[in-house]
């Protein structure tokens, strides 16, 4: 953790007090299996008031110590998280994990740096977020602690390669920390923990809401093969609703990608232009997902520049 | 999502996610609440008076000539821009500027076209780094000019990583014909680093490498040639569409920089054209 971080969370105490608690409020998580809680995040559009709340966030409590999945998408999100992970426990937060790069789901970070956690994130995170921080810092100082800056956006002090999984020890149990090649993102992870063979997928995983490409089409269904198949009794997506049949879950996700991809390529074999593409309103299943305006056309740019290369 | 010529700016709830993407509401919606109704376009004065002087421009008439682009880009690291030109433009047109106000690079293209080549559209793919006027001013064989503009909102473009399109071998060419060769499209592998971008590996920025020009030609016949650079997206794809069927063989340049290597293809009308799909 680096220390620039530490230090000013001892500035930030005073001024979280209060959006602590105001934010404390209308927050909840539920425990979906032992020791493992899950606020879920709402099914919100990306601007509105809420938006800093769409993620599914988690924490783990072990016999040692705590890991956070994700914190949410601003620092008073993530303060709500604390304030839950407090409300169950007293032991400390070793780990914070973010499964990607996504605003929704980190930058919440700092709410936590007093607790000192290591950070953790994707070989890819570190990049990623160097691309993309200037731009939070900038875009997104409402949801970042007063005076914005890089200190709130560290990168992770620990990466998962792909191939590699990386074990945690939080006492009592072990997560399994996965990182995939390219798919929702191109710095998706995944943490499992055996003990409750609770899965929580990152992104990798949308229920209800449209899911957001901005990694690579076939790398996401590739990776969804895998996914369907682990042996999870809960699983908790990183939008929309936990649940305890993964395959079932990963189901629809997986009939929608396919069919992004079916129809970019009959698109392209026909002759039809990107801008026509994007125009085109006809989509087998699209009433089945929500937010669908906001994330469809961003879908479909992305996977027509990929596949016209075919 | 389409926009024909100037029109207010709304359609809050059609901005895409995604880490970069979804800012772009957000900042949208800050500059609405400052009561900000068109982009600033103070780079478009400039350049108006370096370009143009004091030439009147006429705005007017989205028969003769018209821009489309997404109110909203999907991708601000490839946002289609369409070019129409109606009946009495098509033919008539020897020059066509894309100008982005806000871009580092605000000029996207200054496109000769061959007197006579009837094109009716000129489609790109542009970087947009934020909310901005996007402008194509054509200018006729009679030495008339003609501008249309649309607003897109949009933010990120110019330092976006590079997209799912990335990848490939560096300057392959692809053709795509219509059915009647009366369009074609060219797009070219290649990663048009705007030299904003930072490298994945090193967290250095990426130096710019870019496509600076592109022409086709028939033999010595140039129908179409472009000065380019660093506003135009990644895999710079460039499609024109004529009122009469191209005649192959058609020869398609792109000039790297720095390295000022020429990627060249050939295309061949219909049936006969190897690569075109």
């Amino acid at each position: 953790m680096p220390s620039a971080l530490v230090t000013a969370s001892a500035a930030l105490g005073a001024a979280l007090l209060l959006p602590l608690l105001a934010g404390a409020a209308d927050f909840s998580v539920r425990e979906v299996a032992p020791g493992v809680f899950v606020h879920e995040g709402r099914a919100l559009a990306l601007d509105v008031p809420g938006h800093d709340d769409i993620a599914n966030l988690g924490f783990i409590i072990g016999t040692r110590c705590v890991a956070v999945i994700d914190s949410g998408g601003s620092v008073r999100i993530g303060a709500a998280l604390r304030a839950s992970v407090r409300r169950h426990t007293q032991l400390p937060v070793c780990y914070l994990i973010n499964t990607h790069v996504h605003v929704d789901h980190l930058l919440g970070n700092y709410a936590f740096a007093a607790e000192r956690p290591q950070l953790l994130g994707h070989a890819q995170l570190p990049a990623a977020l160097s691309r993309s921080r200037d731009f939070f810092l900038k875009n997104y100082a409402a949801d970042l602690a007063p005076a914005a800056g890089a200190a709130q956006l560290p990168a992770p002090a620990r990466t998962v390669e792909v191939g590699s999984d990386l074990s945690l020890d939080l006492g009592g149990r072990q997560l399994t920390l996965r990182a995939w090649p390219s798919a929702h993102t191109d710095c998706d992870l995944s943490v499992y923990d055996s003990r409750t063979a609770t899965l929580f997928t990152g992104d990798l995983l949308f229920v209800a809401r449209t899911p957001a490409l901005d990694g690579s089409l076939k790398g996401w269904l590739a990776a969804l093969e895998v996914l369907a198949r682990l042996p999870a009794r809960h699983v908790v997506p990183g939008h929309g609703a936990p649940g305890d049949d993964l395959a079932g879950a990963v189901e629809p996700e997986r009939r929608y990608l396919r069919t992004l991809q079916e129809v970019v390529r009959g698109e392209l074999a026909r002759g039809v232009t990107l801008q026509e593409a994007l125009r085109a309103t006809d989509f087998p299943g699209r009433s089945d997902w929500l937010l669908w305006e906001q994330t469809q056309p961003h879908n479909i740019a992305r996977a027509y520049q990929a596949l016209e290369w075919e | 999502m389409r926009r024909r010529a100037k029109a207010v700016p709304g359609a809050l709830q059609h901005t895409a996610p995604g880490a970069l993407l979804l800012a772009c509401a957000v900042a949208l919606a800050a500059s609405l609440a400052r009561g900000e109704q068109s982009p600033p376009n103070g780079a478009w004065q400039t350049m108006r008076a370096n370009l143009y002087g004091a030439r009147p421009i006429s705005e007017t008439d989205d028969a003769l000539m018209s821009i489309e682009a997404p109110a909203s880009t999907p991708d601000p690291s490839a946002t289609p821009l369409v070019v129409r030109f109606g009946a009495p433009l098509a033919g008539r047109v020897r020059q066509l500027r894309v100008i982005i106000d806000n871009n580092p690079s605000p000029l996207v293209t200054t496109m000769n076209l061959r007197a006579g080549l009837p094109v009716e559209e000129i489609d790109l793919r542009v970087r947009i780094d934020r909310y901005t006027s996007v402008r194509a001013i054509a200018e006729t064989t009679d030495g008339q000019l003609e501008m249309r503009s649309a607003w897109v909102n949009a933010s990120g473009g110019c330092s976006a990583p590079p997209s799912a399109s990335a990848g490939g071998m560096l300057g392959e060419i692809r053709f795509r014909a219509s059915a009647d060769d009366k369009a074609l499209q060219v797009s070219i592998r290649h990663p048009n680093n705007s030299g904003f971008q930072i490298d994945a590996k090193s967290g250095d920025p990426i130096p710019p490498h870019f496509i600076s020009h592109l022409r086709l030609r028939a033999g010595d016949d140039t129908l179409v040639d472009a000065d380019t650079g660093i506003s135009l997206s990644e895999n710079p794809t460039l499609r024109i569409a004529s009122r009469e069927a191209l005649q192959g063989p058609l020869v398609f340049e792109a000039t790297d920089v720095p390295s000022q290597r020429l990627f060249t293809a050939t295309w061949n009308a219909a049936a006969a054209s190897a690569g075109t799909r």
